[in-house]
Order: C-alpha cells, then structure tokens, then sequence
C-alpha cells in the first residue's frame, strides 16, 4: 500500500509538471468554453425570465460536457511524447496508482474548466439580480465530473493507439455520458426550477448521477489495468 | 466430404431453417394475430420491432459476454465473436429506429421525436457504430482484442439505461407492458406471437453473427498468411 502511496504521488507530480508546461493545455479548453457561451448567448438573445434557469442550466452543462471532453482527450497526451508511456507500461508501477493520479489530475484539470463555466454562465446568461449559482449546485457539478473524469481517462488510454482518435473521442464520449448529463441536467433543473433540496434528488436524479460516478469509477479503475498492461 | 463442405451444408441449412421460421412469424403477424383495438391493422409492425430491439439487446449482453472471455480468459476468439456481435447488433438496433419510426407516424404524427426511449437507442446504434469504427481503427493484435473489449463492456452497460428510460423520464413511448412487475399486459395471442417473432429474429440473428465470425476468421487467417509470405519473401 505504501508503495502504491509512493507511486501515486510520483505519477501525479510528474503529470501536474506536464500539464503546466505550456499555459496552452490548460488554458484553451477553457477559452473554448468561454466561446461556447458567447454563442449560446447570441444564438437565444433575449429569453423570457420563466425560461433563464432551464436556459443557464442546458448551456452551463452543454459548454462544460465540450469543454471536458477536449481536456480530458488530451490527457495522456504529454506521456506519449518521448515513449514515456511505453516505458511505463514496462516499470513495475500499480495500475491503480496510475489511474488514480491521472483521476485526479482530470479532477483538477475539470474543476478548472467547471467553475469558471458556471460564474460566466450566470454572467451572461442571468439577467436578473438574484444569482442562479448555490452550493447545492456546485456539489451536482461536482458529482458529474467525478463520473465524467472517470470515463474521460478510460477513453483517453483506449484511443492512445487509435489512428482516428480526434473523431473517435467524441463520437464515444458523448453517447457513453449521456446518463451523467441527462442526471446533471434535470437535478439542477429541479433545484432551481423546483426548488428541491438535495436530500430530495438523491433519490432520484442525483441518486442516478451519483451511481453513475461510482459504476464509471469502478469500471475505469478495473479496466485500466487491462489496458495498460504490456504485451 | 471435406469438414469445410460439411460446416457449409450446415450453415446453408440452419440459415433455410432461420428464413423460414422469419416467413413464419411473419404470416401469423399479418394474418393470424388479432388487430389492435385502439391502433387497428398499424400496430402489426410490433412484431418485427419488438423481436429487433429485443435482438439488439440480446447482442449488446452477448458482446459483454465475448468481452469479458476477451479480456480475463484470453481467448483470441472471442475478439472475432465481440466483433460480430456487435455488427449484428447494429443493424438489429437500426432495424428497430426504422420500424419504430414507420409506427411512429400514423400513431404520433411524426417520424422522429426526441423521445427518451428512441433518443437512447439511438446512442446504442451510435455506440455500436463507435465500437466498430474504434476496431478498425486500431493495427490488429492482442491489444486491440483488450482495448475493445473494455469499449464492449462499457457499451453493454447502456442497454439497462435503454430498458429503464421509459420509466425514469416522461416519454411518448408506451411503458413496458411485456417484461414487467405483475405480468404481461398483451393478449395471450399477440404475446405468443411475439414471443415467435422474437425466437427468429434470434435465430436469423443467430446464423448471420455465425456466417460473420466465419468471415472474420478467414480474414484474419488471411492476412496472417500473407504477412507471413511478405516476410519470408523479404
């Protein structure tokens, strides 16, 4: 365990070290999001106050779903420059260790893009004085991300080798976080449409967002292993 | 007789028996089963989409299945049959959006909504198409065996959120009325006859997904044997 410990904080180090290396990796996917919610804004113009939260929830979400998917594509991006990755796979290293420090790194690199995405969307899009952003709302963001990161690494490590992989991402990404989205969507809807408590979505909406989180890490943690395994 | 000659006399046969069975279940749709009582004659096509989404279902565990053999039993095989499967699933699952969209029309007045329930077995076929892309994609190898075969698996878990989505969103599509808590809500007669449509499609389903991995096989034999003549040519 304490040589998983040791593991973990290395390849996290010297993934942070990569990502950080150029300003560009983490600072375009946010740009991009940014973007996204300026088109938002053009394309519906002005929206009839009934309709802001549902608006700031569909555009928040949608703007954050692009915007991860470009980060989270890249992520082992920097370990296949150099044949890091190869000579990984050939160290004796814990699969889990590697999975969880690139878990966490996607964490970061989400939480980056996320929170920013739901200031500037309350920004643009709420018009009113009474601010659409909460707690509550925060900690659903949260619960989704741990779902998406999850299967953001999986699908990173699987398109690795893949000669259509800038295609192939997406066209996967989205249909296989399709639930995390629909869940993400609808509890926030019912926390600031209905004005659900969270104790209340739990049993439905988030309680599928968290299950999903759970099932996507479970999954991704038993399978990387298989993935990154050497011939 | 050769066993080559042998296995395609009974591929050739259990394909005749597969036709028939589909011709079969196909009458008693059209002549036998008794008109709907709200829908009239439309609703017949339920015996067609029905067994086809059931089938793409079917094919979707069957890949897990082929997945799970991929990656913890190391059966080079099994990467042919996943492979297979999820072709046949592809074309049960568009048989589905097409026959469902055909019913669609004269009962809901449109070819298309973005209902949950087509809206998610569109993202099957898309998954499905996606797997398959994503195999070609990749040079061929153990590698490529595992690295789908975790797609596989991660595809197969979308089927229960197929089955589920009539029940946890507000959708046009009918609740489950076949597979459900308290029994079937159809007539005796039109269950049976779905229940027969549904054993050919899989049957139909069963001899195509055998001929395919035939194929695959093949192939796979034949690239093998011309790497090898490239390299001792070299």
């Amino acid at each position: 365990m304490r040589r998983q410990i040791i593991q973990f904080r290395a390849l996290l180090s010297q993934s942070i070290h990569a990502e950080w290396a150029s300003a560009e990796r983490w600072l375009s996917p946010l740009l991009f999001s940014l973007t996204v919610l300026l088109l938002f804004s053009f394309a519906f113009g002005r929206v009839e106050q009934v309709f802001i939260p549902q608006l700031f929830v569909a555009a928040t979400f949608l703007t954050a779903f692009f915007a991860l998917q470009i980060a989270f594509s890249r992520v082992l991006e920097p370990d296949m420059q150099d044949r890091v990755f190869d000579q990984l796979r050939s160290y004796p290293i814990a699969p889990t260790a590697w999975f969880v420090s690139k878990y966490i790194l996607v964490l970061m690199l989400g939480l980056m893009i996320l929170t920013p995405t739901l200031v500037l969307a309350n920004l643009f899009i709420n018009e009113s004085q009474q601010s659409l952003l909460s707690w509550p709302l925060f900690v659903i963001a949260a619960c989704s991300l741990l779902a998406l990161g999850a299967l953001g690494v999986l699908l990173s490590t699987m398109m690795l080798r893949s000669n259509a992989r800038q295609i192939l991402y997406p066209l996967l990404y989205f249909p296989l976080t399709t639930p995390v989205l629909l869940a993400a969507v609808e509890s926030s809807k019912a926390l600031l449409i209905d004005h659900s408590s969270l104790g209340n979505l739990l049993s439905s909406w988030l309680g599928l967002l968290v299950i999903s989180g759970i099932m996507y890490f479970t999954l991704s943690l038993l399978l990387f292993g298989e993935l990154v395994k050497p011939e | 007789m050769s066993t080559a000659v042998q296995q395609d006399r009974r591929n050739l046969f259990f394909g005749i028996g597969s036709a028939l069975l589909l011709l079969l279940a196909w009458f008693w749709a059209i002549y036998m089963a008794p008109p709907e009582q709200h829908q009239g004659e439309v609703y017949r096509i339920i015996y067609l989409h029905v067994p086809a989404a059931f089938t793409a279902f079917f094919s979707a565990a069957l890949l897990m299945v082929f997945s799970l053999i991929t990656l913890f039993m190391r059966r080079p095989s099994a990467g042919l049959w996943a492979q297979a499967t999820a072709e046949i699933g592809l074309i049960y699952t568009l048989i589905t959006l097409a026959t469902g969209s055909i019913w669609g029309r004269p009962t809901w007045g449109v070819w298309w909504t973005w209902d949950a329930r087509l809206t998610t077995t569109l993202i099957l076929a898309l998954l499905y198409a996606g797997y398959l892309i994503f195999h070609s994609s990749l040079a061929p190898g153990p590698q490529r065996d595992r690295i789908a075969a975790a797609l596989g698996i991660i595809i197969a878990l979308d089927v229960p959120v197929i089955y589920q989505s009539v029940n946890w969103w507000r959708t046009l599509h009918q609740p489950q009325s076949i597979v459900r808590v308290g029994g079937s809500t159809m007539a005796p007669e039109m269950l049976m006859t779905l229940l027969f449509g549904f054993l050919a499609c899989l049957c139909v389903a069963g001899w195509l997904l055998h001929l395919r991995f035939g194929n695959l096989k093949l192939q796979q034999l034949l690239e093998e044997y011309s790497y090898d003549a490239q390299s001792q040519g070299e």
